[in-house]
């Protein structure tokens, strides 16, 4: 029998309302098993007020606050500030959101909690679109993409505009530590979450939550597409502590960036032209990425 | 006026039934109103839409408790949803089914019809084995079992209002026109229709304010399942690769570390099967069938 | 009890002190600045042991407060007109959610055109939020409000957020005379916080799940028989505060000389105060004229108001803001309470003290003249003249 690589607590109920196959479920079972029974989350409008269950059920075995969209940032201040003044300084603070409710209404309230320097975890779980309300196009929603708001119609070739670098904007803000994280890769994200658990200070996760219906998959294919986005280079896996950059995952050869592409409906449009621009870009990020890495 | 009520499941395409049958009963000079309640519907989970068809104005902009017809596109609902709820004495009950109509008893008496929708929309290449798209070869046997919608009126808002596959799926509703079985049932003795799952009880008052606390594990989620997955433990290597992917908590280790589905919970979205190393899982479509 | 002489604003950060806040959260806004000043000076200086989390936004301070309360810590924040209005979102999520926060705000106009003075149009559109909203009329009332403002939002049969709001310069920035009780008379009338309906740690407890149709009607009317049960409430804590600390202002509607009058003026705020002396200069010239101030305006006062309707055969509601096609904004829901009353008086609505216009006694004495005369004009923008009186400040 092989030892379990994660730890058996589990502190997300069965019952809740998740598509079949939902990354974002797996995302915030791993973070919490890092984390630990002494968290407290809280959850703007977003997949996970629905996942969690209606009243009077509720998924997590923890307390969990729900907000308004764009609020996440400012609620995890007032739960830091509030436990502090209560003294339970021990309980861990967890802002769950996801990617509209981070990169667009909400990043006021992210910059401005990074900023006032709270101590929590802010976790961005980012399945590159408005999947709550039914896939319309969000920042993070990358170029070409189809979405309901970024048809593929006459000329119109899905989102024309490149994904909004969230981690560069976070790293503008200097937290302690910030990393990308994949529900593909739960060992490496369960290490991430510990540690995050085990600092003070603004602390950032940015999660990649592949998504069956909105990004056109079947439901048994979100970590063999969570992993190829990882090891094509598109969603490389790292952290910075302290300003320092580190890839968690190494690669050596890329993947081509067409078996992420190829398998996702969302893309089903593009062209082998258009799927070679995105994997030049790909290159070039990812020798970026290792260039910062190198630096002293 | 007659009212109608659509069973699915989320993303099988109820709504769009309610919203192409009101199309073509406008096509026939009919006044047609078609609506869904709906936003915590997720991809799976039984849902519910409705349509009026009259022939004057509708004066009506309310729920339907009592429908004419109910057309289930799912045959697992019939098990999980209140489907017969309400359905008005000598009403039709559309069935996804390869069963014949017999078995699917009414309360009162209706008529029953049934026919293998899936296999349909499969053959013409509709849908996928996962999430078969059925709503246009069951309004091509809703047009054949009552007279709200003509066959002719389906075809042309398919045309019309199909985005994808508009010719396969006219060929479906065809064929659906072709193969549904009816038969007039006497309804059950007593009247009463098999009681579905239950809501958890809720207390009258809510002193406490909007806090929620109980475990949502009381939600039996299995209902949106069509395939599950069976472990065939000979092959099983123990590695509990499908315990650490389940998105749905619903696979325990027992005491030697050979993982157990947990029946009630797994929504059968495979990605155990598929993460499986000794390729131990197999997803087989639920009931057996 | 030592006598200080304090601006509104002042009262309001000295009150917060005084009922040992847990969590302050504010953002600032002219002319609300100087309450959270005065706060984190007291955080700075250790006199206050809260945390004091200054943020980007009006909406990120409401949001603290909203998931500080909810874990059971006692929270106060403050505000003022565009602020307020960039709140309305999470003003509504404070009430659903029965966190008692308690919120000072300085009652200004609303842009554009910009202005910076006295009116009422910033609370009146946040009148159906959800929050109890009280008006003083003194500093002393600001001091006096708070105080009774935490007990009330923090009764186990309430648990609902409470606005104490003052009226721009002619409170927030005037200064007199303000009994300040010791911190021992606070405490023994303002116990700490109890926690009921909150998360807690180690606890599956989820606080603003969504719910179905049924279950959203039964919270919305709990929130209502909360609401409902704010009078008889806040009078018993009036009685507790006057035998403390020797002051009570009269429930939810406080009446002048109303005795035998022929006729009433409502009033809201500071109006009140130079009202009252109209009323003195009128009555000793035989005039029989009478005040009531709404003191309370959420929960509204129907049952007080329809009492006064009752006995008085002309009444005349002073607004600071208004209701498209109706009339004055307090006018109209003074309306809806006589409709149901056994005698109905004539009412007059009239607006004055909009965008911060000085409310004198010449003003006054035209309400009086108007509600007394043959014809009342029912409807009037009073004081509409090209400005001619020196300006409060800057």
């Amino acid at each position: 029998m092989a030892k379990l690589t994660l730890p058996p607590v589990e502190l997300v109920r069965s019952g809740h309302s998740a598509c079949p196959g939902c990354g974002p479920a797996l995302a915030m079972r791993y973070l919490l098993k890092g984390t630990g029974e002494r968290t407290v989350v809280s959850v703007p409008a977003s997949c996970w007020t629905i996942i969690a269950t209606g009243y009077p059920t509720t998924a997590l075995r923890l307390p969990m606050i729900d907000t308004p969209i764009e609020a996440t940032g400012a609620s995890i201040s007032g739960l830091r500030a509030a436990l502090d003044a209560l003294h339970m300084s021990d309980v861990q603070v967890v802002g769950f959101a996801g990617d509209g409710g981070t990169v667009d209404i909400g990043l006021q309230s992210l910059s401005g909690m990074l900023e006032r320097r709270t101590d929590a975890l802010y976790v961005m779980y980012d399945n590159e679109a408005y999947m709550n309300t039914g896939i319309q196009r969000s920042g993070s929603t990358p170029e070409g993409a189809w979405t309901t708001t970024t048809p593929v119609e006459g000329m119109a070739r899905g989102k024309g505009e490149p994904k909004k670098d969230i981690m560069g904007i976070v790293l503008a803000h200097h937290p302690v530590y910030a990393a990308t994280l994949n529900v593909a890769y739960p060992e490496d994200f369960l290490r991430k979450a510990q540690k995050a658990a085990s600092l003070k200070g603004p602390r950032f996760f940015h999660v990649l939550a592949p998504c069956p219906p909105g990004w056109k998959f079947a439901s048994d294919q979100t970590v063999q597409i969570g992993r190829l986005a990882t090891d094509t280079g598109i969603f490389p896996l790292y952290e910075v502590e302290n300003g320092k950059l580190r890839v968690t995952r190494k690669l050596g050869q890329l993947k081509p960036v067409r078996d992420y592409i190829k398998v996702q409906g969302r893309f089903g449009h593009l062209t082998d032209a258009e799927i070679d621009t995105v994997e030049h870009e790909v290159q070039a990020s990812w020798a970026a990425l290792l260039q910062r890495e190198a630096r002293p | 006026m007659i009212e109608i009520r659509f069973h699915g499941r989320g993303g099988q395409g109820a709504v769009i039934a309610a919203e192409l049958l009101a199309q073509a009963a406008n096509l026939d000079g009919k006044i047609p109103q078609s609506f869904a309640f709906y936003g915590a519907e997720r991809r799976g989970a039984p849902v519910v839409s409705y349509a009026r068809i009259d022939d004057r104005p509708i004066r009506l902009r309310t729920a339907i408790t009592a429908p004419d017809i109910v057309v289930v596109l799912d045959p697992g609902l019939v098990e999980v949803a209140p489907v017969m709820d309400g359905l008005k004495p000598g009403g039709t009950l559309l069935v996804n089914s390869p069963l014949p109509p017999e078995r699917f008893p009414t309360p009162k008496p209706a008529f029953v019809a049934t026919l293998d929708a899936t296999q349909i929309a499969l053959s013409h290449g509709v849908g996928s084995r996962t999430m078969p798209i059925v709503n246009t070869t069951m309004l091509g046997a809703l047009s054949r079992v009552s007279s709200v919608v003509s066959l002719s009126a389906v075809q042309h808002a398919i045309d019309e209002h199909v985005p994808a596959r508009p010719a396969e799926n006219g060929l479906a509703a065809i064929e659906g026109f072709h193969t549904v079985r009816v038969a007039e049932l006497p309804g059950l003795p007593g009247g009463k229709a098999p009681s579905g799952p239950v809501a958890p009880a809720l207390s009258s008052e809510v002193p406490e304010g909007p806090i929620a606390s109980m475990a949502s594990d009381v939600l039996h989620t299995s209902s949106w399942r069509t395939l599950q997955p069976v472990i065939t433990r000979e092959k099983c290597t123990r590695c509990n690769f499908c315990w650490k992917f389940c998105p749905d908590n619903a696979i325990d280790l027992d005491s030697e570390g050979f993982p157990v589905v947990r029946n009630e919970h797994c929504k059968g979205c495979g990605l155990c099967a598929v993460e499986c190393p000794p390729v131990a899982i197999e997803m087989v479509v639920e009931g057996g069938a | 009890m030592t006598r200080l002489v304090l601006s509104g604003n002042y009262a309001q950060s000295y009150a917060a002190r005084l009922a040992r806040v847990q969590v302050i959260s504010a953002y600032p806004i002219t002319p609300q600045t100087t309450i959270v000043e005065q706060l984190a000076k007291f955080v700075s200086s250790g006199e206050l042991p809260a945390q004091f989390i200054k943020v980007e936004s009006e909406h990120s301070a409401l949001q603290v407060c909203v998931s500080a309360a909810a874990l059971g810590a006692r929270t106060y924040t403050a505000t003022s007109s565009q602020g307020l209005l960039l709140m309305h979102e999470l003003l509504h999520w404070a009430s659903g959610m029965r966190t008692p926060i308690v919120m000072g705000v300085v009652s200004r106009s609303v842009g554009p055109p910009w202005s910076l003075d006295a009116d009422h149009t910033d609370t009146m559109s946040q009148r159906d939020t959800g929050w109890v909203q009280i008006y003083p009329e003194s500093n002393q009332e600001v001091l006096d409000s708070v105080l009774e403002a935490f007990r009330l939002a923090e009764d186990l049969a309430i648990r609902l957020p409470v606005m104490v709001a003052e009226d721009a310069f002619y409170l927030s920035h005037t200064v007199e005379p303000v009994e300040v009780p010791s911190q021992a008379q606070v405490d023994a009338f303002l116990p700490p916080r109890v926690p009921k309906g909150t998360l807690v740690p180690g606890k599956a407890t989820r606080l603003g799940s969504y719910v179905g149709p049924a279950d959203y009607v039964r919270f919305r009317r709990e929130q209502a028989r909360a609401m409902e049960r704010v009078p008889e409430t806040l009078a018993a804590i009036e009685e507790d505060y006057g035998r403390r600390m020797g002051r009570t202002y009269g429930g939810l509607v406080q009446e002048y000389r109303t005795e035998g009058a022929d006729a009433v003026l409502l009033t809201m705020g500071t109006a009140s105060t130079t009202a009252r002396a109209v009323v003195d200069e009128l009555r000793s010239e035989g005039k029989r004229v009478g005040l009531a101030r709404i003191r309370v305006f959420r929960p509204f006062p129907a049952k007080e108001v329809r009492d006064l309707a009752s006995r008085v055969d002309r009444l005349g509601v002073m607004d600071r803001s208004w209701t498209f096609g109706q009339m004055g904004s307090a006018a109209t829901e003074v309306a809806a309470a006589i409709q149901s009353s056994p005698r109905r008086p004539r009412l007059s609505s009239f607006l004055a003290g909009v965008g911060g216009r000085d409310v004198g006694t010449a003003l006054l004495r035209e309400m009086f003249r108007d509600l007394l005369s043959k014809e009342p004009s029912g409807l009037r923008w009073l004081d509409m003249d090209p400005p001619k009186e020196v300006p409060l400040h800057g």
